[in-house]
């Protein structure tokens, strides 16, 4: 036993991405994981525990993926310093897993000899010697072994093979650190380990022919073609998208209605008052108009994780990059902006992938203008109340078009100058993108980051709605009126006296104080603009299709004191530009102030939304008046 | 060490990576440009084969059984001479 103390040994698993690291890390922990990720840190270490071979514990870290310890990008920093014990609460690594592809081990070693010459014990886990096989590469693991001076695995990740083998190379007392005898002038250490990696390669793992036509390149030559690629990825998006918005409204109706019968069936066993209130109107349906959305989160993440899994995303991501840099962004912004498509929050998570700084503020800067699901609501709402009458379903898939359209346009314009604004970079990012080799999707790992990614929407953004929710109920109901009313208790309360101060604010928009009431509550969460609507015109009804056209009825009826009707068409566009630019979402703000490293840099967000979303519905608003409508 | 180079670049009559036709296999001469140490992270190291794959804003390229994207920029910087 070569530790004293009752602290685990820490390995620490390294590589070049799609190497296998997270294959393995899962293989080697099972479903023992917690994910951490540091504040001010753009990446996340996954730390995990798993037993060697002979029953001791280990604590197993997984580095993110880079290509060297150079520390040029985040990721790199990140790994450097767990190498060196440097990261808050992980301790040094008592011996380092290299992990690298077999059948690029020309360019995969080279991180492999620079762990070795940090002087930490380590182990060499081959991985992926079936594709390398199959490639006609002839590995020799004892050769390899011998001249780094290090154990050699070979193995297959996913399958699991070679995970007993590699627990047996984790012996106590660890292999001792090895020598690094390519070292020798620290001048051009660069030449001589490639030296000794062109001589290791020749030994040990000769190739036949470097250039084979393998399905990932006949496929390809079909997904990457300047024509056929595009078709393919516009179908692939097309298909995504269309998935998600038919296949989740039946979970989605669900989770509605079980959340419907759990607030009736509460509500039937308390009695009436303010705590009944507090849990049914407040609690219940405050977290009801979160979790609804949860299905469409679900989905996209599915979706995301089969076209990540299957090695297509950085295809798309290579395809788009000529689209991104109208915005003055690269290819590597287009899954993040993809991503809010369902929700800014999973999107802005995502933008952890690019390199440069500043195009990764910028890109969570813009995420909220891509038209997110919990807009659907309102614009469901509001559509139908311009056309003229029942039906038209192509019209108002045009004007819902038109509405992503304008967010997706305006997200690049605000880019573009933003990006222009914040400079160029330190250093110079290149478009650089390794496109892995096209693979069958690992349904356990899609699984578990799907499950991952759910749980965190509803734990995160679930907790701040629930608080929210609390006290948009407590700004309804109190002060109390005497009035049995529900739009008259709401004039008299907080909310409706707020209302009534607003109103000169949102008048020049078109709106009078209950509609600025609406807004003012949905600032939290969009959805809340048409619970409040119920509210403030007194819909009750236990049907909601009912519900929706009686609140339909309502509003297209209401009127200004002088009798003028409210819901006007122009009225409505200037309420739905205000709604595809405003940033309506704590929970959005809450993660822009992580991942960005400041609060500072969330306020402005939220300001600067607020304040566009204000003016430019000012201008819709005054612009159609000048012009009669 | 340069003159061996710069003789070894007129007789192979070297090109970037740009001006190589998609399809055709290259041997890497030299890396020259602020980004060298990038590319030989990534693997692009004189003497490697590689094959370019497709041309364009960003080029593909197959190097050592991996396909890497690379903008032009960078291809720019990756003297290469074709083979056989």
């Amino acid at each position: 036993m070569s530790t004293a103390s009752d602290a685990p040994t820490t390995i620490a698993l390294i590589g070049n991405p799609n190497a296998g690291k997270t294959t393995l890390f899962n293989a080697l922990t099972g479903a023992n994981q917690h994910v951490g990720n540091y504040a001010g840190v753009t990446v996340s270490v996954k730390s995990g525990e798993a037993f060697s071979a002979h029953g001791n514990k280990l604590k197993v870290l997984d580095l993110p993926g880079c290509y060297s310890l150079r520390a040029n990008s985040p990721d790199e920093k990140v790994a450097l310093d767990a190498l060196n014990g440097q990261l808050p609460n992980q301790p040094k690594p008592d011996l380092v897993v290299c992990v690298v592809d077999a059948s690029s081990l020309e360019r995969h070693l080279q991180l492999t000899l620079q762990v070795i010459e940090l002087g930490i014990p380590c182990v060499l886990a081959l991985n992926m010697v079936d594709v390398a096989e199959r490639t006609g590469l002839r590995l020799d693991p004892v050769k390899l072994s011998e001249e780094l001076g290090i154990p050699v695995v070979p193995m297959q990740a996913n399958a699991k093979k070679g995970i007993i083998e590699l627990k047996q190379a984790i012996r106590f007392p660890l292999p001792a650190a090895p020598h690094a005898h390519w070292a020798t002038d620290p001048d051009h250490a660069e030449n001589s380990r490639r030296a000794f990696i062109t001589r290791l390669c020749e030994l040990a793992a000769r190739r036949p022919d470097a250039h084979q036509q393998t399905l990932s390149d006949k496929l390809d030559s079909v997904l990457l073609h300047p024509v056929f690629g595009w078709v393919a990825f516009l179908g692939i998006m097309f298909t995504v998208f269309w998935s998600i918005f038919s296949f989740a409204s039946i979970p989605m109706d669900a989770i509605d209605g079980a959340l419907g019968s759990l607030g009736e069936w509460v509500g039937s066993k308390m009695a009436e008052g303010d705590l009944r209130s507090l849990i049914v109107d407040g609690v219940i349906a405050g977290i009801g108009g979160t979790l609804v959305f949860l299905p469409q989160i679900v989905l996209l993440f599915l979706f995301i994780g089969l076209l990540e899994s299957s090695g297509y995303m950085s295809r798309a991501a290579y395809l788009m990059d000529g689209v991104m840099s109208v915005a003055g962004l690269s290819g590597k912004s287009f899954l993040p902006l993809f991503s809010s498509a369902a929700c800014a929050i999973p999107g802005v998570m995502a933008t952890r992938t690019i390199d440069s700084a500043k195009e990764r503020l910028v890109t969570i800067f813009v995420a909220p203008w891509i038209s997110c699901s919990a807009r659907l609501p309102v614009y469901f709402l509001l559509i139908p109340l311009i056309l003229p009458k029942e039906g038209g379903a192509w019209q108002q898939a045009l004007i819902l078009f038109g509405i992503y359209l304008l967010g997706i346009v305006t997200a690049f314009i605000v880019a573009r100058v933003l990006r222009g604004r914040l400079g160029p970079d330190k250093s110079i990012n290149h478009f650089l993108l390794e496109l892995p080799p096209y693979r069958l999707p690992q349904w356990s790992y899609i699984f578990r980051h799907v499950f991952e990614r759910a749980w965190a929407f509803v734990a995160k953004a679930g907790t701040i709605i629930l608080g929210l929710s609390i006290l948009l109920w407590a700004l309804g109901t109190y002060p109390k009126s005497d009035s049995e009313d529900a739009g008259e208790q709401l004039a008299h309360s907080a909310m409706g006296r707020i209302g009534n101060v607003i109103e000169p604010v949102v008048k020049p928009l078109g709106f009078d104080g209950r509609i600025g009431t609406a807004i003012l509550t949905s600032f939290a969460a969009r959805e809340v603009f048409n619970s409040t609507l119920s509210v403030i015109f007194n819909v009750e009804s236990d049907d909601e299709e009912a519900a929706e056209s009686l609140l339909r009825e309502k509003v297209s009826a209401a009127t200004w004191p002088d009798g003028k009707p409210l819901f006007t068409p122009l009225v409505i566009v200037s309420l739905l530009v205000f709604y595809i630019y405003a940033l309506q979402c704590l929970p959005t703000s809450a993660v822009v102030a992580r991942e960005a490293g400041s609060l500072k840099w969330a306020v402005g967000q939220f300001l600067f939304m607020t304040g566009f979303a204000y003016v430019a519905a000012l201008i819709v608003y005054q612009a159609g008046k000048l012009f009669g409508f | 060490m340069p003159s061996i180079l710069a003789d070894d670049l007129r007789i192979d009559s070297a090109m970037t990576l740009n001006q190589v036709k998609a399809g055709c296999d290259v041997r890497i001469r030299l890396l020259s440009g602020p980004s060298c140490d990038r590319l030989r992270d990534l693997g692009f190291c004189e003497q490697l084969m590689l094959r370019k794959i497709s041309g364009g804003r960003n080029l593909v390229c197959s190097i050592c059984g991996t396909r890497m994207a690379i903008s032009r920029e960078l291809a720019e910087q990756v003297l290469v001479s074709p083979v056989g």
